[in-house]
């Protein structure tokens, strides 16, 4: 990814390489927050997100001259994140966030009460229902649709078949779906 | 839970116009959408300091890897053998690998720590272009561990020195294919919900050797 006038992924990992280990700290800039995003959708604990990312960034670090191609650095931090949410949800010996770790939603606009409280209701629902997914699933519609990635990214982060990766998302779909639905009606 | 309609699937994967839905699609479309953007939301926290601070500590672990270096590294590490039971099929490439063990390791060679030993890993994987392990023992990364058919007779090997003890691992074939261990002989649920298997490798340390 390159920013505007920011250097560009290949040439940060390049002077990091080089000695420069303060330039690590655009990389961090660059992917915390997506890193620190898809961690929490995939652990549903903010706190165990912040760890499992910053284990992710410090053995990225450490490991940065085994990223083959600087060029798809995201791709590679994704995959790093991932490895360490999974086994984050290994040691819990189970593949799905406990509905208890789902914190109680941020209310970002407290104007309206009862704006406020319908937002509210809002995100406790969508993140419980994606708190509900299998793991797998849940991986696949957070690096799509929250994340944008193409399914060729996603493929590349999960190390699973994209024709995997589709079905898993179309079983996300249905399962967020249903779970939206039975609420409206 | 039933199947959306695959229009509505097409539209969210943007193959098609979501105005061209029918009404009731478009409002899954529009509530699915609005979900989304509920999960969009960034935690409010950073990690950039502590990440920082810990790389800080150790700067020099981070360093650029050339070829002869990392040959330097493989020869220069201490290592011991553990060679795995094979099926039949696989013992002339035994004994062809113990041969080849022997010449590397004269004399019994440099030995792990006291709770390391070596794995032996080996697969038949004819005609990829790459064959690596991922697995416990490297957090399930990839580009750490490959191993080698340099006589492209289809069966790959490596070895590693692991913590001795019980270690998860899958093979990754051309990079994108996940596959167990057809002959790990013991295996464990991925947890990751789709039913697939990890293999299982218990790594018995140098001292418990006979």
């Amino acid at each position: 990814m390159v920013n505007d006038g920011a250097p560009a992924d290949v040439d940060v990992v390049a002077l990091v390489l080089g000695g420069d280990g303060e330039a690590f700290g655009i990389l961090i800039r660059r992917y915390e927050p997506g890193l620190l995003r898809f961690a929490t959708r995939m652990l549903g604990n903010p706190d165990a997100a912040a760890d499992a990312v910053a284990e992710s960034l410090v053995r990225a670090y450490r490991h940065l001259a085994q990223c083959r191609d600087p060029g798809r650095l995201r791709s590679w931090l994704y995959r790093i994140t991932g490895n360490r949410c999974r086994s984050h949800l290994a040691r819990r010996h189970t593949n799905d966030i406990s509905l208890s770790d789902v914190p109680a939603p941020a209310l970002a606009d407290s104007s309206d009460t009862w704006a406020v409280l319908e937002r509210g209701e809002q995100v406790a629902l969508v993140e419980r229902a994606l708190a509900a997914l299998p793991a797998e699933k849940r991986e696949a519609f957070v690096l799509k649709h929250v994340e944008g990635m193409s399914y060729e990214e996603m493929a590349t982060v999960t190390g699973a078949r994209i024709p995997t990766l589709k079905m898993r998302v179309h079983r996300a779909r249905e399962a967020l779906l249903a779970a939206l639905e039975e609420v409206v009606r | 839970m039933s199947p959306i309609d695959p229009r509505l699937q097409e539209a969210l994967d943007g193959e098609r116009d979501p105005g061209d839905l029918p009404v009731d699609l478009r409002e899954a479309y529009v509530r699915l959408n609005a979900a989304t953007q509920i999960l969009k939301a960034t935690p409010p926290v950073s990690v950039a300091t502590r990440v920082m601070a810990e790389i800080r500590q150790n700067p020099a672990t981070v360093q650029s890897e050339g070829p002869a270096r990392r040959l330097i590294q493989w020869l220069g590490r201490p290592r011991a053998v553990t060679v795995r039971l094979r099926p039949v099929w696989t013992l002339a490439l035994a004994a062809g690998l113990a041969a080849v063990l022997v010449l590397q390791w004269p004399n019994g060679g440099p030995t792990p720590g006291v709770a390391q030993g070596i794995a032996n890993f080996v697969g038949q994987f004819p005609g990829a272009r790459s064959v690596e392990v991922v697995g416990s023992f490297n957090d399930w990364s990839r580009g750490t561990l490959h191993l080698n058919d340099d006589d492209g007779d289809g069966i790959w090997h490596a070895k590693a020195v692991l913590p001795a003890g019980q270690h998860e691992y899958m093979f990754v074939v051309d990079g994108e294919r996940w596959v167990p261990d057809p002959l790990a002989g013991r295996y464990v649920d991925d947890g990751f919900g789709a039913g697939q298997q990890n293999s299982l490798l218990i790594v018995r340390p140098v001292s418990a050797q006979p």
